[in-house]
C-alpha cells in the first residue's frame, strides 16, 4: 500500500504530508513542553475546560442554525450573526422589563422562561423575514444572489439595531439566582456556566427530538436529501425552508440569551464576531452535518480556551491569549487539511458524489 | 496600433510616470499672495469661512472621548465669537472610530478638502495611527486632543507624525501617576494587561519600564484583542502569578467585560484592577452596569477647585450649550486645542488689501508648535520641542455606581487618590 501511494503521489501529496507532520511536531512540542512546565494547577486547567464548554455551546447554537439552512439550500445564510444579536436584546429587554416588574430576583425560573419564549420569538421571528425578504425572491435563479443578499440584509439589521438601541454596548441585566458558584466533583465553577451548558445541551435534544421524530422534521431531511424527491412525495418545500430558517432563528435566540447571561454585555455589532465563529464551527463539523455543528461548537469553544495554555505556553509564546483567535481558524484549517469535508463530514457529500 | 507603437506608448507612460513620481517627491514651496510656504499655502477668498475640521471618534462604545473633546472645541468656538481673522469659523468633524482603520477613512475625508486649514484630534493614539500621515501629507497640521500615546510625539518620530501637536498628557506621564497610585497602595507585584492598540501597549510599556525602575515587580504582562469577549481565560493565567494590582489601560467594551468576569476567576476576584480615563465616560457604565462599582482609573484631575475659576464659566457654558454634564474627561484639552489652533492662525494669516486671507500651512505647524504661555482650560500651556503641550494633574477615581445617569466627575467616579 505504501509503495502503491509512493508511485501515485505528486508533489501536492507531499506538501501535504509535509504540512501535517509539521503541525503535528509544533503542537506535539508545545504541549509536551507545556507538561515539563507545568505553571496551572488542575482546578485552572478545569477551569479552561468549563469556559471552553461555555462558549463552546453558544457556538454550537449559532452553528446548527448555518448547517440546518445549508443542508436544505445549499446557501450560507449571513444574516445569522445578526439574528442571534436580535435574539440578545430581546432577552436583554424581557429581562429588564421582568426587572421592573419585580419578578427578575424572586421568581427567576419564570423570568428566565419569559425571556427564553421573547427571545425565540423574536429571533425566530427575524429568521422568517431574512427569509422571506433576503432569500425567496432569488430562490428561482440559479446565481449568488441569495448569499449577497443575505449579506447586505446583515448590514441592514446591524444598524437598525444600532438605529434603534444606540450605538454603545449595554449592560446584560444580571439574574441573581445564576451568580454565585457552585461545587462540582471537588471544582468551583460558577453556576452560570452550569445552567448554560445545561440550557444548551437540553436545547440541542429537543432539536434532535424535532429533526429525528416530528413529521416537519422528517420533511427536513427529506428536502436536505434531494429536493426535487421531496417535491415530488408531496412535501410542501417552501413550508420545510421556513420552518428551518425559524428554528435556526430560534436557536440562535436562546443563544443570545445564554450570551448575554455569561458575558452580561451586549452590542449591535457582536453578531458579526460570533457569526464567523459559529459559522467556522458549523464548517469544522462538517457543514450541512447536525451533530457535526454541535461538535464543531465544543470543538472550537475548547480549543479556543485550553489551546493557548496548552500549545502556544509550552511553545515560550509571551501573550498566548492575544492569538486564541489565530489558534482558532489555524485549527480550522488544518482540520480542513486532513478532513476536507469536516469533522463529520458533509451530510450531503453521498448524495452529491 | 501596432506591436510597435504600442510598445512605444507604454513605454513613454512609464517615463512620465516615473517623472511625475520623482518630482513629488521634491519639495516644491508654494507662493500665493503675499505667503511663501514649504508645504502650501491656504487661500482664503473675502467673506469665505475658515475651515478647521477634526478627526475625534463621534460613535461606538468610545464616543465620550472625542463628542467631550469636540464640545469644548465648539465652545472655544463661541468664545471666540466664531470669527476668526476677519472670516467666520466652520468647524467640520470627521469620526475616527477609534481605530487605525477609522483614522484612514477620516482623515482622507478631511485631506480631500484642501480649504481645511488645520485639524483638532485626533482622540485615540490609533486614529493618529492611520490618519496622522494623510492629513500632514495634505499639509494639515493637528492639535491632538487626547491621543497619549508617546510615540505620535517622540523625537525621531517619522515624517508622516510630524504634523501633531498635543495638548494633553503624554502617557509617559500617564504611566508615572499609575506607578504613584500602585506605591501608594503598597503594591510590589503587578500585572498588566493591554488589546494591542498603540495607545494601550505603549502606556504599558511605560508603566512597566517606569515601575521596575521604582523596584516593583511585573509578574505578568498579557495582551488581549479590543474584539475579545471571554476574557476568562486570561485572566486565569494572571491570576495564577497573584499579582497585588492588575493594571489595565484597555477601551470601554473590553474594560466592561474585564470588570464582571474579574469577579469569576476565584484566583483574581480580590485583586483590584487599575484602568485609565480611556472608560472616563457614562458608556463605560451602560455597559459594565453594577460590575463597574469599586473600578479604579487614572485620569486628569477636573477638580474645579485646581482649575481656577474659568473652569467653572466653562461648565456653565457646557451644561447651558448641551443640556447635560461633561460625558468624558477631555474637554478641556478639546477647548485648549481649538484655542491654540486659533491663536496660531491668528499668528500666521495674512491678509492682503482685497481682504483675501492667506496661511501657510508649514508655518501653521510651527506656529502650533512654538505655542507658549497659552492661558488654557487645562492650565498655562508651553509647548516643548516635540510637540508636547498638555499640562495635566492627575488623580485617581473609583466608580461609585452602575447607574450610566449618575455619571458626573468627582462625585461618580468619586476622586479617591491623591
Amino acid at each position: 500500500m505504501v509503495q502503491d501511494w509512493l508511485r501515485r503521489a505528486t508533489f501536492v501529496d507531499w506538501f501535504l504530508l509535509a504540512l501535517r507532520i509539521a503541525v503535528v511536531a509544533v503542537v506535539g512540542t508545545g504541549f509536551v513542553a507545556g507538561l515539563l512546565h507545568p505553571r496551572y494547577s488542575r482546578a485552572e486547567w478545569f477551569s479552561f475546560l468549563a469556559f471552553g464548554l461555555t462558549i463552546g455551546a453558544i457556538y454550537a447554537l449559532i452553528a446548527l442554525g448555518y448547517t440546518m439552512v445549508y443542508g436544505i439550500l445549499r446557501m450560507v445564510n449571513f444574516a445569522h450573526g445578526d439574528v442571534f444579536m436580535f435574539g440578545a436584546y430581546a432577552a436583554c429587554f424581557s429581562l429588564l422589563a421582568c426587572n421592573r416588574a419585580g419578578i427578575l430576583g424572586p421568581d427567576p425560573a419564570l423570568s428566565f422562561l419569559i425571556a427564553t419564549v421573547v427571545c425565540i420569538a423574536v429571533s425566530a421571528g427575524v429568521a422568517v423575514l431574512a427569509e422571506r425578504i433576503a432569500y425567496r425572491p432569488f430562490r428561482r435563479g440559479r446565481s449568488l444572489a441569495p448569499l449577497i443578499s443575505t449579506l447586505g440584509l446583515s448590514f441592514v439589521l446591524e444598524y437598525s439595531a444600532r438605529g434603534m438601541f444606540g450605538a454603545q454596548n449595554k449592560a446584560f441585566p444580571s439574574m441573581p439566582a445564576v451568580d454565585g458558584i457552585v461545587a462540582f466533583a471537588g471544582f468551583s465553577v460558577p453556576r452560570v456556566q452550569v445552567v448554560v451548558v445545561a440550557a444548551a445541551v437540553l436545547t440541542m435534544v429537543v432539536l434532535t427530538l424535532i429533526v429525528m421524530r416530528t413529521r416537519i422534521g422528517t420533511a427536513m431531511r427529506a428536502v436536505a436529501e434531494d429536493r426535487d424527491a421531496a417535491t415530488l412525495m408531496g412535501i410542501n418545500v417552501d413550508r420545510v425552508i421556513v420552518f428551518t430558517f425559524a428554528l435556526g432563528g430560534a436557536l440562535a435566540g436562546i443563544a443570545g440569551l445564554l450570551y448575554g447571561l455569561v458575558f452580561k454585555q451586549i452590542s449591535f455589532f457582536m453578531g458579526f464576531f460570533l457569526g464567523v465563529k459559529g459559522f467556522g464551527a458549523a464548517v469544522l463539523g462538517g457543514i450541512g452535518n447536525i451533530p457535526g455543528a454541535m461538535l464543531g461548537g465544543y470543538a472550537l469553544g475548547l480549543v479556543e480556551s485550553l489551546g493557548p495554555a496548552a500549545f502556544l505556553e509550552g511553545l515560550g509564546v509571551s501573550s498566548p491569549y492575544q492569538l486564541r483567535d489565530a489558534i482558532a481558524y489555524t485549527m480550522l484549517v488544518m482540520v480542513l487539511i486532513f478532513r476536507p469535508r469536516g469533522l463529520l463530514g458533509e451530510r450531503l457529500s453521498t448524495a452529491r458524489a | 496600433m501596432t506591436i510597435d507603437a504600442r510598445r512605444a506608448v507604454l513605454r513613454g507612460f512609464a517615463a512620465a510616470c516615473l517623472a511625475a513620481t520623482m518630482l513629488s517627491g521634491a519639495v516644491r514651496a508654494e507662493t500665493l499672495g503675499p505667503v511663501t510656504d514649504d508645504v502650501g499655502v491656504v487661500k482664503i477668498a473675502k467673506g469665505q469661512p475658515i475651515l478647521i475640521g477634526a478627526l475625534l471618534v463621534l460613535s461606538g462604545p468610545d464616543l465620550s472621548l472625542g463628542v467631550d473633546a469636540s464640545r469644548g472645541a465648539e465652545i472655544a468656538f463661541d468664545d471666540h465669537k466664531n470669527t476668526l481673522v476677519g472670516h467666520p469659523i466652520r468647524y467640520l468633524p470627521e469620526d475616527g472610530q477609534c481605530s487605525v482603520e477609522g483614522g484612514q477613512t477620516g482623515a482622507t475625508r478631511l485631506a480631500s478638502n484642501r480649504q481645511i486649514v488645520g485639524v483638532l484630534g485626533t482622540a485615540c493614539s490609533s486614529e493618529s495611527r492611520g490618519g496622522a500621515p494623510i492629513l500632514w501629507n495634505a499639509g494639515m497640521p493637528q492639535a491632538v486632543t487626547s491621543a497619549t500615546a508617546p510615540a505620535l510625539t517622540a523625537p525621531d518620530r517619522p515624517v508622516g507624525l510630524q504634523g501633531i501637536v498635543r495638548f494633553v498628557y503624554n502617557d509617559i506621564n500617564g504611566a508615572g501617576a499609575a506607578v504613584k497610585y500602585a506605591q501608594s497602595v503598597r503594591a510590589t507585584k503587578v500585572a498588566t494587561m493591554h488589546d494591542g492598540s498603540l495607545y494601550a501597549e505603549e502606556l504599558v510599556n511605560a508603566f512597566a519600564r517606569q515601575f521596575k525602575a521604582a523596584g516593583g515587580t511585573i509578574v505578568a504582562a498579557e495582551a488581549i484583542s479590543p474584539s475579545d469577549t471571554d476574557l476568562r481565560p486570561v485572566l486565569t493565567r494572571i491570576g495564577t502569578t497573584k499579582p497585588e494590582l492588575l493594571f489595565a489601560p484597555i477601551f470601554v467594551g473590553a474594560s466592561a467585560y474585564l470588570v464582571r468576569q474579574a469577579k469569576e476567576v476565584p484566583t483574581l476576584a480580590s485583586t483590584p484592577v487599575l484602568g485609565t480615563d480611556a472608560v472616563l465616560a457614562p458608556a463605560f457604565l451602560d455597559a459594565a452596569g453594577d460590575g463597574a462599582v469599586g473600578y479604579r482609573l487614572t485620569g486628569v484631575d477636573n477638580d474645579p477647585k485646581l482649575m481656577g475659576a474659568r473652569y467653572g464659566d466653562f461648565l456653565a457654558k457646557y451644561k447651558e450649550k448641551f443640556g447635560e454634564d461633561p460625558i468624558g474627561g477631555f474637554h478641556g484639552n478639546g477647548y485648549d486645542a481649538a484655542l491654540a489652533m486659533m491663536t496660531a492662525i491668528e499668528k500666521v494669516a495674512k491678509t492682503d488689501a482685497g481682504g483675501d486671507t492667506y496661511i501657510g500651512r508649514k508655518a501653521l505647524r510651527d506656529a502650533l508648535m512654538q505655542t507658549a504661555d497659552l492661558d488654557g482650560i487645562t492650565g498655562k500651556l508651553t509647548c516643548d520641542k516635540n510637540g508636547d503641550c498638555g499640562s495635566s494633574h492627575f488623580a485617581v477615581f473609583e466608580y461609585a455606581s452602575g447607574d450610566p445617569s449618575t455619571f458626573k466627575l468627582g462625585a461618580n467616579p468619586k476622586k479617591v487618590f491623591p
